[in-house]
C-alpha cells in the first residue's frame, strides 16, 4: 500500500496530466501578452511583454458586445431549459407519463448531430421572423439542451424518497406543488448543477449560432471570434486576447460552480 | 353494491377517468413534447421535403426532383469519403478517450485527496468553448511562431517548421489532440464516478488475495465496470459525431479535403454553395450512418447491463 516508487508514479503522472490540460490556456495567456515579432519567435514566454494587445482587441472589434449576447443568450436560454425540463422529468420519473417512449425519445433525440437542425431551423426562424436575433437564439438553444437536462436531472429525482411526496399528498399537496414546495429544494444541486451547463453549452455553441445569428447585433462571441480570424485581427496577440476574454466567463461560472458540477456529472446518469 | 354495479362503475371510470385525467396529466411534459417537435420531429420531415426537391437557400423548393438528390450524393466520392471519415473519427476518438479517461481516473481515484483538485481542474477543458480550444491550439501548431515548432528547433530535431495543420494525416492527429484536450476530461469524471460506486471490499479481497494491480485491473475491475464503459463509449461515440467547431478553426477541412467530415462537408454544400437541396439529402443519409455506427454500441451497452444483472 505504501509504496514510494509507486506514489512518485502517481504524482509524475498527474504533474503530466495537469500540464497537458493547463498548457493551452497558459500559452493562450502568454500570447496574449507578445508583439507581432515576439509571437514569431516560437518561444514560450514572452521576451518584453506588452499590454497593448488587450485594450486594442477591445478596441477594434465588438467583443464586449458579443460576449454580452453570448451572456444573455445562455442565461436565458438555460432558465427557459430548467422550465421545461424540471416538470417534465418529474412527470416522466415519478408521475411515469410517456411510459418508457417518452424518455426513450427525449434521449435518442440527442443523437443527432447539430448540422441535421441546421436548415429546418433557419427556415423556420426566418418564417417568424426571428432569424438574427438573440430571442431566436435563446429559444432554439431552451430547447436543444433539454435531453442533456432530463439526463441530469432523472438520477437526483430518482434518488427522491416517495414517501416524502407521499407525506406532501397526505397533506393535500397536488403534485405541483409538491415539486416547487417539497422536492425541488431537496435537489436544488442537481438543479444548479443542469442549470450551469446547460448555460455552458449554449454559450460554447457555435454551429448553430454561425447559421441562425449572421448580423453583428446578434452576433455570438463564438461567431464573432471565429470570424476575427484573418480578418480584423490579423495579430495572434490579440487573437489571444479575444479568446481568453470569450473563456473568462465561463471560468468564473465553473470556479463558483464546481461542486455543482463535479455532482451533476458524477451523480450517476452512466447507470 | 352488485357485481353489476361494480362492472359498471368500473367501466364508467374506465371511459372518462383516464382520458381526461391523461389530458391532465399530459401538460407535464407538453412543452418538452412541443420542444422536442421542433428541434427533431420537424427538422426530420422538413429534411425529407428538402431532399425530395430542387432547393437553393434563398429560395427552397423550387421543384420536385424526386430521388435525384439521394442518388447523386450516394454517387458523390468526395461525400462518401467524408461520411467514411466521421465515423472512423468517432471510433478511433471515442476509444483513444475512453482509454486515457479511464487511466487518468483510476489516477484520480488512487489519489484521493489530490484527486479532488486534479478533477476540479480538468474540469476546465470541457467548459471552454471548442472555437477558443481550436484557436488555442492553432497557436501552438502554427509552422510560423507556433511553440510546438519553435521547441522542436531550438532542441535541433527539425531544421525547417513542419505544417502540422497544412499535412494530411498531422492535421487529423492535431485535430485528434485537441479533441483529446477538450472532452477526455468528461470521460474521466464519468469514468471516476463508475469506479466510486463499486463495493469497496472486492478490491481488499484483492490485495489480500496477492493479486498484482494489473490482475485487479484485468480481473476485477473491467469485468465490474463493463456496463458502464459501454454506456460511456456510446456516449462519446454520439458526441464524436457531431463534431464540427474544431474542423472549422483548426483546419477548415483541409489540406484539400483531408479533415473534411460529414457535418462540414453538409455545411458548405448548404452555406457555401446554397445546394440545401442536396445538403439535405447528404444529412440524411449522415443519420442514417450515424444510427448504423451507433446501435451495435446501443446493443452492446444493453448486453452487457443485462448480463451483469445477471451475474448478481
Amino acid at each position: 500500500m505504501h509504496n514510494p516508487a509507486k506514489k512518485a508514479a502517481e504524482l509524475l503522472a498527474a504533474a503530466l496530466t495537469v500540464a497537458f490540460f493547463a498548457l493551452p490556456i497558459v500559452f493562450l495567456l502568454s500570447v496574449s501578452f507578445k508583439t507581432p515579432d515576439d509571437v514569431l519567435l516560437g518561444r514560450f514566454l514572452p521576451t518584453a511583454p506588452t499590454f497593448d494587445n488587450w485594450p486594442t482587441a477591445f478596441e477594434v472589434t465588438n467583443l464586449t458586445g458579443f460576449i454580452w449576447n453570448s451572456v444573455i443568450a445562455s442565461i436565458a436560454a438555460g432558465i427557459l431549459t430548467i422550465a421545461i425540463a424540471l416538470p417534465a422529468t418529474y412527470g416522466m420519473v415519478r408521475l411515469k407519463i410517456g411510459k418508457a417512449w417518452l424518455p426513450d425519445f427525449t434521449l435518442s433525440s440527442y443523437v443527432a448531430p447539430p448540422i441535421v437542425a441546421v436548415l429546418p431551423l433557419f427556415y423556420l426562424l426566418k418564417s417568424v421572423g426571428l432569424l438574427n436575433s438573440l430571442g431566436g437564439l435563446i429559444l432554439i438553444y431552451g430547447f436543444m439542451n433539454l435531453p442533456v437536462a432530463f439526463w441530469l436531472l432523472a438520477p437526483f429525482l430518482r434518488q427522491v424518497p416517495v414517501a416524502i411526496e407521499e407525506a406532501a399528498a397526505l397533506d393535500g399537496a397536488g403534485p405541483l406543488r409538491t415539486l416547487i414546495r417539497v422536492v425541488a429544494p431537496m435537489i436544488a444541486p442537481g438543479i444548479a448543477a443542469t442549470l450551469l451547463i446547460s448555460i455552458i453549452l449554449s454559450y460554447n455553441e457555435f454551429l448553430l449560432a454561425s447559421a441562425l445569428s449572421q448580423t453583428d447585433a446578434a452576433r455570438t462571441l463564438t461567431v464573432g471570434v471565429s470570424l476575427f480570424q484573418g480578418e480584423r485581427l490579423q495579430n495572434a496577440g490579440q487573437m489571444a486576447v479575444a479568446s481568453l476574454a470569450g473563456i473568462v466567463p465561463v471560468y468564473v461560472l465553473a470556479l463558483f460552480g464546481q461542486r455543482w458540477l463535479v455532482k451533476g456529472l458524477t451523480q450517476g446518469g452512466i447507470k | 353494491m352488485s357485481l353489476t354495479a361494480t362492472f359498471n362503475t368500473t367501466l364508467a371510470s374506465l371511459r372518462v377517468e383516464p382520458t381526461r385525467r391523461l389530458s391532465w396529466r399530459f401538460l407535464w411534459v407538453a412543452p418538452l413534447v412541443a420542444a422536442l417537435t421542433i428541434t427533431t420531429v420537424y427538422p426530420g420531415i422538413f429534411l425529407i421535403a428538402l431532399a425530395v426537391s430542387d432547393s437553393r437557400l434563398g429560395k427552397p423548393f423550387r421543384a420536385f426532383s424526386g430521388l435525384k438528390n439521394l442518388a447523386a450524393s450516394l454517387g458523390d466520392p468526395l461525400f462518401l469519403a467524408a461520411l467514411g471519415r466521421s465515423a472512423a473519427y468517432a471510433v478511433t476518438s471515442s476509444t483513444v478517450q475512453l482509454a486515457l479517461g479511464l487511466a487518468i481516473a483510476l489516477l484520480l481515484s488512487s489519489l484521493v485527496k489530490s484527486g479532488r483538485i486534479l478533477m476540479s481542474f480538468i474540469l476546465l477543458p470541457l467548459m471552454t468553448p471548442p472555437v477558443m480550444v481550436g484557436i488555442a491550439w492553432k497557436l501552438i501548431l502554427a509552422p510560423a511562431g507556433g511553440l510546438l515548432n519553435g521547441v522542436l528547433m531550438n532542441l535541433g530535431l527539425t531544421e525547417a517548421p513542419i505544417s502540422f495543420l497544412g499535412t494530411a494525416g498531422l492535421a487529423w492527429l492535431s485535430v485528434g489532440v485537441a479533441d483529446v484536450w477538450q472532452w477526455t476530461p468528461f470521460i474521466a469524471i464519468l469514468c471516476f464516478a463508475a469506479i466510486a460506486s463499486l463495493p469497496g471490499d472486492v478490491f481488499e479481497a484483492a490485495a489480500i488475495d496477492g493479486a498484482s494491480p494489473w490482475q485487479t485491473f484485468r480481473k476485477i475491475l473491467l469485468p465490474l465496470l463493463a456496463p458502464q464503459l459501454a454506456a460511456i463509449f456510446l456516449l462519446r461515440l454520439v458526441i464524436a459525431f457531431k463534431i464540427f467547431d474544431l474542423v472549422y478553426v483548426l483546419t477548415f477541412g483541409g489540406p484539400g479535403f483531408h479533415t473534411t467530415t460529414a457535418s462540414f462537408h453538409i455545411w458548405r454544400r448548404a452555406l457555401e454553395q446554397f445546394d440545401v437541396g442536396r445538403a439535405a439529402a447528404e444529412t440524411l443519409i449522415f443519420t442514417v450512418v450515424v444510427g448504423v455506427v451507433t446501435l451495435p454500441v446501443v446493443w452492446l451497452a444493453k448486453h452487457t447491463a443485462k448480463a451483469e444483472a445477471g451475474h448478481a
